[in-house]
C-alpha cells in the first residue's frame, strides 16, 4: 500500500540521548549520523547567529554556553509549571525556566521563549536530517517512542513535537515494547518476558507475553522521576560534600560550577561502571577567596558507588513488583529478561536484576539501540498494513473523572488492553443548567488532588430541564497512542461534541502550525564543523 | 483487502451492540483461559487497527476500530474470573439485553451514589454540603457543627450521621496550629 520509496523512521526520543533507525533490507538498522555517532545527546544548543545545534556537540556547549543550552527537556515535556519536577528543573538547570499561559513551562533563551515540544521537536528534526542525510531523501513519517508511564499529557506533547517537526507521527509507541518487539521480531517464539527499562530519566517495566506474531502487553509499571540522572545526582553530592568539607566552599551554588560537577559525575559513573573504578578530576572547577584557581579530585570505587544508590536501585524493584502482580505472575514464570537503558550497563543493575528475577538477563541485545530498531519495525509496518505482528498495549494509569468534594471516579483501569471506549451516564446538578464540565484525571489515589490533570471539558446545548433530569453520556476512549478522547451526547437528542483532551496548558493547533514553520525555518548547524 | 471482510467488518459493527463478549470473541460461554487467549489472538489478527491505518476507506477503518475496542473490552471482563462470573449471570438472566456490555462494580457504585445522596430537604442539603466543603477544608470544628445542624432535618440520614461521626473524630485528633 505504500509508495515505493516511502519510509518511515523509528525514533527514540531519550531524555540524555536519542537514536535513529530504518529497516533496511527487513532489518531493523541504527542510523549513525555523518560523523560514525549512533546516539546523539538530546541536548538543544541555540548559537549566537541565530542556528541551533543538536546532539553531541550541542552537550559540549552546556558548560561554554550554559544559559543557551538546553538538556533533559524531557523531564518537564507534558509538565505543569507548578510541578515538583519543574521547581527541581529549576534549582539546577542553568537554562532559563518561565511560566507561559496556563501553567504551562516555557523556556527562555535570550529574547526567545520557547515550549517543551519546540525544543524536543528540534531534537527530532536533527534525527529525522540523519537519515534524510544517509537517503539522500527527504522523509516525512515517523514513529515516536515515549516511556510506558507517560500519562496522557506527556504523550501529547511528544506527538506535539513530531508535528513541530514536520513530521506525521504514525504512533506513540512505548519503549519497553519496542524493545520486546525488537527481540522477538521475526523470531516465531512463545515467550513469557519481562522488560527492565531505566532511562536517562525514567524507569519503566513491562511484562508481556509473545505468541508468535502477537506482542501482548500484560501490565505496565514505572516511575517518571528516576533514572540515570538521579544516579550522577548521587556521586555529584557526595563530590560536592567531600570539597565542601575539604575546602569550605560549596560547587553547588555556582550553576558554572554545578554543570562541570554534573559532567564529571556521569563519566565517573561510566567508569566505576566499566572498570569498577573512576579517577575524578576536574581542573579549574572554582576559586578560592584569594582568586587562585582549584582542582577537583577525587576516587570513586565500585562498593562506595553500590552504596550510594542501591536505594534507587530498590525503587526499581518495587516497581517491578507492581508490574509482576498487574500481570498476575511471579518472576519465575518468565522466560527472558531484556535491559534497556544505557544506566543497566552498570554492574550494580545487572547483578540485582539477575538476583531479583532468579535468572540471567538475556545477552546480545544493545540497551542503547533497542528501542529505536523496534520503533522502526513498527514504523515500516504500520506503512505497508501487512500483519506481519501484532502489538496490543495497555493503558499504564487508570483514567478517572472529578466527582463531589475533590473525588474522583474510576473509568478505565490501568493495564487495559487498548484501544479502548467507556460511556458513562451523567445528569445536571442543577435546574435550569446549561452547561456541564467534566474533569478528567489519570492516577492511582480516588483523590483529585493526588491524580494528574488532563483536562476540563465543557458540554453545552443540550436540552434545558430541571436537575437530574437531562441525561448526558460521556465516551472516554483511549487510542492505540494512549491518548484520551472524551465525546460527550445528550441521549435524547442524539447531539454530540467531541474534543481530544487537551491539556490547559498545551498547545493549540494554531500554536503548533506557528511552531512548525518557525522550526523549518530554524536552519541546524550541524556536525563537529560547527561546535 | 478482501472484499468479504469488508462485508463481514460492517455487518458486524451494525450488530456489535446486541452481542455479548462470548459472541464477540466467538467462544463458547466455558471456555478455558487458553482457548480464551487463542480466540483474543486470533480476533486481534483479524481486526487490530494497525493493519488498516492505511486503509482510504474512512468509514470502514471506523467500523474495525469500533469493533476492535469491543474485543478489548469483552477481553477484560473474560480474563477476570470474578468479573466473568458475574458477566454470566447478568446476560442469562431477564436483563441480558441492557447488560451486554459489562459495568464493573455496579453495587460498588451504587453505594458510591448513595454516599453522595446529599439529603432530601433542601435545608439539610445546605447544611451537609457546607459541612462537606469544611470537611475538604479541613474546618473540621465546622463541619461537625454543620453536619449536627443537617441531622435535625433528616433525623434518620444513615450518611449524615456517618459524617457527623468522621468529623466528631476528625475535630478530636486534630492537632494542627494556626
Amino acid at each position: 500500500m505504500a509508495d515505493s520509496g516511502e519510509i518511515a523512521i523509528g525514533i527514540d526520543l531519550g531524555t540524555s540521548y536519542s537514536c535513529v533507525s530504518i529497516l533496511e533490507h527487513g532489518e531493523p538498522a541504527v542510523i549513525p549520523n555523518e560523523w560514525g555517532e549512533r546516539t546523539h545527546a538530546s541536548v538543544v544548543s541555540f548559537l549566537e547567529d541565530g542556528t541551533v545545534l543538536v546532539g553531541n556537540s550541542a552537550k559540549r556547549n552546556i558548560i561554554t554556553n550554559a544559559e543557551n543550552t538546553v538538556y533533559s527537556a524531557k523531564r518537564l515535556i507534558g509538565r505543569f509549571y507548578f510541578s515538583d519536577e519543574v521547581k527541581k528543573a529549576q534549582a539546577v538547570m542553568p537554562y532559563k525556566i518561565i511560566e507561559g499561559d496556563n501553567n504551562s513551562v516555557r523556556i527562555q533563551i535570550r529574547e526567545n521563549v520557547f515550549s517543551l515540544p519546540e525544543i524536543s521537536a528540534l531534537v527530532l528534526k536533527e534525527m529525522k536530517a540523519i537519515v534524510e542525510n544517509y537517503l539522500g531523501h527527504e522523509v516525512k513519517k515517523a514513529v515516536v517512542t515515549v516511556p510506558a508511564y507517560f500519562n496522557d499529557n506527556q504523550r501529547q506533547a511528544t506527538k506535539d513535537a513530531g508535528r513541530i517537526a514536520g513530521l506525521e507521527v504514525l504512533r506513540i509507541l512505548n519503549e519497553p515494547t519496542a524493545a520486546a518487539l525488537a527481540y522477538g521480531f521475526g523470531k516465531e517464539i512463545t515467550q513469557k518476558l519481562a522488560v527492565y527499562d531505566l532511562g536517562g530519566g525514567t524507569f519503566d517495566i513491562s511484562v508481556l507475553e509473545i505468541g508468535k506474531d502477537v506482542f501482548e502487553v500484560l501490565s505496565t509499571a514505572g516511575d517518571t522521576y528516576l533514572g540515570g540522572d538521579d544516579f550522577d545526582d548521587r556521586i555529584m553530592t557526595w563530590l560536592a560534600e567531600g570539597f565542601l568539607k575539604q575546602h569550605g566552599i560549596d560547587l553547588r551554588l555556582n550553576k558554572y560550577c554545578l554543570q562541570m560537577l554534573k559532567e564529571a559525575s556521569e563519566r565517573a559513573k561510566i567508569d566505576v561502571g566499566r572498570d569498577g573504578i573512576a579517577k575524578i578530576h576536574v581542573e579549574g572547577i572554582c576559586q578560592d577567596p584569594n582568586g587562585s584557581v582549584m582542582d577537583l579530585s577525587a576516587t570513586l570505587t565500585e562498593a562506595e558507588f553500590n552504596k550510594m544508590v542501591m536505594d534507587l536501585v530498590q525503587r526499581t524493584f518495587k516497581v517491578c513488583d507492581e508490574a509482576l502482580q498487574g500481570a498476575r505472575m511471579t518472576a519465575n514464570e518468565l522466560d527472558a529478561i531484556i535491559l534497556v537503558g544505557g544506566p543497566t550497563r552498570l554492574p550494580i543493575i545487572r547483578t540485582s536484576v539477575r538476583h531479583y528475577f532468579g535468572r540471567d538477563v538475556m545477552a546480545g541485545i544493545d540497551p542503547d539501540e533497542v528501542v529505536a530498531m523496534g520503533a522502526s519495525i513498527q514504523a515500516n509496518s504500520l506503512l505497508d498494513a501487512k500483519g506481519e505482528h501484532y502489538l496490543l498495549d495497555v493503558t499504564p494509569l487508570t483514567l478517572r473523572v472529578g466527582t463531589v468534594g475533590g473525588y474522583t471516579d474510576k473509568i478505565i483501569d490501568k493495564n487495559t488492553p487498548i484501544p479502548i471506549e467507556r460511556s458513562k451516564s451523567y445528569t445536571t446538578n442543577r435546574d435550569g443548567q446549561e452547561k456541564v464540565k467534566i474533569r478528567v484525571y489519570q492516577g492511582e489515589s480516588n483523590k483529585a488532588a493526588e491524580c494528574e490533570l488532563l483536562g476540563e471539558f465543557e458540554f453545552a446545548g443540550f436540552r434545558i430541564g430541571y436537575r437530574g433530569e437531562v441525561r448526558i453520556e460521556v465516551t472516554f476512549e483511549i487510542d492505540t497512542n494512549g491518548i484520551v478522547n472524551v465525546t460527550a451526547a445528550d441521549v435524547e437528542t442524539g447531539q454530540k461534541t467531541s474534543c481530544t483532551i487537551r491539556l490547559s496548558s498545551g498547545l493549540t493547533e494554531d500554536m503548533i502550525q506557528q511552531a512548525a514553520e518557525k522550526n523549518a525555518r530554524t536552519t541546524l548547524a550541524r556536525g563537529e564543523a560547527a561546535a | 483487502m478482501d472484499e468479504g471482510f469488508a462485508i463481514e467488518a460492517q455487518a458486524l459493527a451494525q450488530v456489535l451492540d446486541e452481542l455479548d463478549y462470548f459472541q464477540i470473541l466467538k467462544v463458547g460461554q466455558n471456555s478455558s483461559p487458553v482457548d480464551l487467549k487463542a480466540a483474543y489472538y486470533r480476533e486481534s489478527r483479524a481486526y487490530h487497527p494497525d493493519r488498516f491505518l492505511q486503509l482510504p476507506d474512512v468509514e470502514l477503518r471506523e467500523a474495525i476500530g469500533k469493533i476492535y475496542k469491543r474485543i478489548n473490552e469483552a477481553y477484560v471482563c473474560l480474563r477476570d474470573d470474578s468479573k466473568r462470573t458475574k458477566y454470566l449471570t447478568d446476560v442469562s438472566g431477564p436483563d441480558r439485553q441492557k447488560k451486554l456490555r459489562f459495568v464493573e462494580a455496579s453495587e460498588q457504585e451504587l453505594k458510591k451514589e448513595k454516599e453522595q445522596e446529599v439529603g432530601a430537604t433542601p435545608q439539610g442539603r445546605k447544611f451537609f454540603l457546607a459541612g462537606l466543603s469544611d470537611l475538604a477544608a479541613q474546618r473540621f470544628a465546622s463541619a461537625e457543627r454543620n453536619f449536627k445542624m443537617a441531622l435535625t432535618y433528616e433525623p434518620a440520614n444513615v450518611n449524615f450521621k456517618a459524617k457527623r461521626d468522621e468529623a466528631a473524630k476528625l475535630v478530636k485528633s486534630d492537632m494542627s496550629i494556626r
